[in-house]
């Protein structure tokens, strides 16, 4: 390593370190995650007798800890990470480190990976519990490594969209309340969104029928003959055109995680745990419905009953695999918010500042 | 080759405000120099310009002959500055504040920790240096702000307003810490409402009024105008009639009043001074007391400032020397 970079990475760390020392302040810190632990413990437990996981493996259980973690994570974060930069110059010490060595990327980089540390420490706590569900059995080593590393990445893009607020921004107030609402966009915004859009495009569908109205049966051959057949009964119906606004639920971090780990389905196509659940609806979207069906029972009566394949329809899984993953370009999205985020905060922090927004002031 | 601060033609606008004009400070290494002006006059926005925080719009500064703008990394190596808000982080106690402080100049631990210690002595904040600096008082804190200005023993020292908040005892020891500075080479500006305490430790003054520093002859002129001085007599009477003989005062001096301090007189220049002394002895006053109502600071910055537009009326002008 060449002395420039183990220069900066000491100066990140000592962002780092002092970040944590300062947010993360001795008792409150350790008893917001007790009450955290006590929390998961809780659903665990429930969880646990709800699905009959002694008979039925982890799945379920890890799956709902994942998203509970995800959850919590997300109510906590912005308030801990959405002043990081503001609230400093609020209080005076965003300058007096800025006239220091330390430069602004260290200083925007270090708080950024200060409040992911501080996320990550939800997962941390819930490891414990993680560790119950894989011992109930059935959990995949693919479920267990692609949705914690998800989950771990999401957690990271909060931090970061926290950061980078705070730092574009001038106050803490704002910035944490905003880092909220892009969280409950994220999370919930993409649900709304999906609904009504999907609900307010209806479109006519179509049904025609043809029935039999008269006919003879043979009751040695078991076939009918004189086919007596009605006419054309057509019958119009709306259907929401789900298919057009799938990918906003890409965008959902719940729904990320959930394509993204690999599904988990039994002997009869059943999704095994909230993972698969999720993506097999989100993922059952993307087919258009059919805006034009024709039944027609005088074919069926003259040609026997052959395969009656029409009824079932496909399994989950089979939805599942025969759909688009999702999940990469929802990361990828998330990941260019966050980083986004933190480049505009660097840019508004670097020193010696030339434009100063109204009303701010550097120290 | 450390050379101070050198700061020509600089100016600096927030959007549509401006808040410096036209400064021109010069601290050779060596010196202190005070910076001296009403509120608002633009003394911190010079100051974070020094302090690499903000750029001049025009005008250029060199701090030890590099430029804050295009070389912020090295002005920030050689350069220690304090600010007028005292920041500090409120759950570090001020020995790893200062540790930390340290570290962010690349010491390693071991040498921050040596040098916190030190610090520590120097600003005399033992008692108090390993509790939460949230729990400081102000004065305590403007100990521990100064101190962080010096962690890397800066050869060129901003202070915005260090003395507020400290005791009469604290405000000699800064003094006598900032003359061994100046002692030892460093270049040292400081701002100011205080004018007696610069008067005592200041090399040199920069009057800075409405963005704009005042010229030396400016100065020159406003330091030699006419001006207030107090004299106080054993018998106060004796003093009132020797002040009514017609000879005793002379052409160039006048009576402004009498205060609880003494009887103010208005006196063109030392010499009417000395030669109004001389009378009221020869008249047998028992003067005990005659001198200049105000330090030759502030003397400067009220005659610099009292011929301003009325959209400055908030600054404070003593009303024992308003005419």
């Amino acid at each position: 390593m060449s002395d420039r970079n183990r220069l900066f990475l000491t100066g990140l760390w000592l962002i780092v370190t002092l970040e944590l020392r300062q947010r993360v302040r001795g008792v409150s810190w350790y008893v917001l995650l007790g009450v955290f632990m006590l929390l998961v413990g809780i659903v665990t437990f429930l969880l646990w007798l709800a699905t009959s996981a002694w008979l039925s493996g982890g799945g379920g259980v890890f799956s709902t800890i994942i998203f509970f973690v995800l959850l919590l994570a997300t109510l906590v974060s912005p308030a801990l990470s959405g002043n990081a930069i503001n609230g400093d110059r609020d209080i005076g010490t965003l300058a007096t480190t800025q006239v220091t060595l330390i430069s602004t990327g260290q200083l925007v980089l270090g708080k950024f990976l200060a409040a992911w540390i501080t996320a990550l420490a939800f997962l941390a706590a819930a490891l414990p519990f993680l560790i119950f569900a894989v011992v109930l059995g059935e959990v995949s080593l693919g479920t267990i490594t692609v949705s914690m590393l998800v989950l771990a990445a999401e957690l990271g893009v909060i931090a970061a969209v926290g950061v980078g607020l705070s730092g574009i921004l001038n106050r803490p107030l704002f910035s944490i309340v905003l880092t909220y609402l892009m969280v409950a966009a994220l999370s919930l915004g993409t649900l709304i969104a999906f609904a009504l859009l999907g609900t307010a495009t209806q479109q006519e569908a179509t049904s025609v029928n043809y029935q039999v109205v008269q006919s003879t049966y043979d009751q040695q051959t078991g076939k009918q003959s004189d086919i007596v057949c009605s006419t054309a009964q057509t019958s119009t119906y709306t259907v929401p055109r789900f298919d057009y606004f799938w990918w906003i639920l890409a965008a959902n971090p719940y729904v990320v995680v959930a394509d993204a780990a690999p599904g988990s389905f039994d002997a009869g196509g059943r999704p095994t745990d909230l993972f698969g659940q999720i993506a097999v609806g989100v993922r059952s979207a993307q087919a258009a419905p059919e805006l034009y069906t024709e039944y027609n029972g005088c074919d069926e009566a003259a040609n026997g009953y052959a395969d009656q394949q029409s009824g079932i329809g496909p399994t989950p899984q089979e939805t599942y695999d025969g759909a688009v993953p999702s999940w990469f370009i929802g990361l990828f999205i998330h990941v260019l918010l966050g980083a986004g985020a933190l480049a505009w905060a660097w840019r508004r922090t670097r020193t010696p500042a030339t434009h100063l927004p109204a009303g701010s002031r550097i120290a | 080759m450390p050379s101070g601060i050198a700061v020509t033609g600089v100016s600096r606008s927030f959007g549509s405000v401006p808040a410096l004009l036209d400064a021109t400070v010069t601290v050779p290494a060596g010196s202190v120099t005070a910076l001296i002006g009403p509120n608002g006059s633009g003394k911190t926005t010079l100051l974070l310009m020094l302090a690499t925080l903000l750029t001049p719009d025009t005008g250029s500064i060199r701090i030890n002959g590099h430029d804050p703008v295009t070389e912020p990394e090295r002005v920030r190596a050689v350069m220690g500055w304090m600010p007028d808000t005292l920041g500090s982080w409120p759950s570090l106690s001020a020995r790893v504040a200062l540790q930390t402080t340290g570290r962010m100049y690349r010491m390693t631990g071991e040498q921050a920790a040596v040098r916190a210690d030190a610090l520590i002595a120097l600003t005399d904040l033992g008692d108090f240096a390993d509790r939460p600096s949230r729990v400081l008082s102000r004065g305590q804190k403007q100990r521990l702000s100064l101190a962080r200005a010096l962690v890397h023993s800066p050869g060129v020292l901003l202070l915005d307003e260090p003395a507020s908040g400290l005791d009469p005892a604290a405000r000699a020891s800064l003094r006598q810490l900032l003359r061994r500075l100046a002692g030892e080479g460093a270049a040292i500006l400081v701002s100011s409402h205080v004018l007696a305490e610069l008067d005592e430790m200041a090399d040199a003054a920069v009057y800075l009024a409405d963005g704009r520093t005042a010229s030396p002859e400016q100065v020159a002129a406003a330091g030699a105008s006419a001006r207030a001085w107090r004299i106080r007599s054993l018998d106060e009477s004796a003093l009132e009639r020797a002040l009514a003989t017609p000879g005793v005062v002379g052409a160039l001096v006048q009576v402004l009043g009498v205060d609880q301090l003494g009887t103010l007189v208005q006196v063109e220049n030392e010499a009417s001074a000395a030669a109004l002394l001389h009378n009221l002895v020869l008249s047998g006053v028992p003067v005990c007391d005659f001198g200049p109502a105000v330090g030759n600071l502030e003397h400067t910055f009220l005659d610099l400032t009292r011929d301003r537009p009325a959209r400055h009326s908030s600054v404070v002008v003593n009303p024992e020397v308003t005419p």
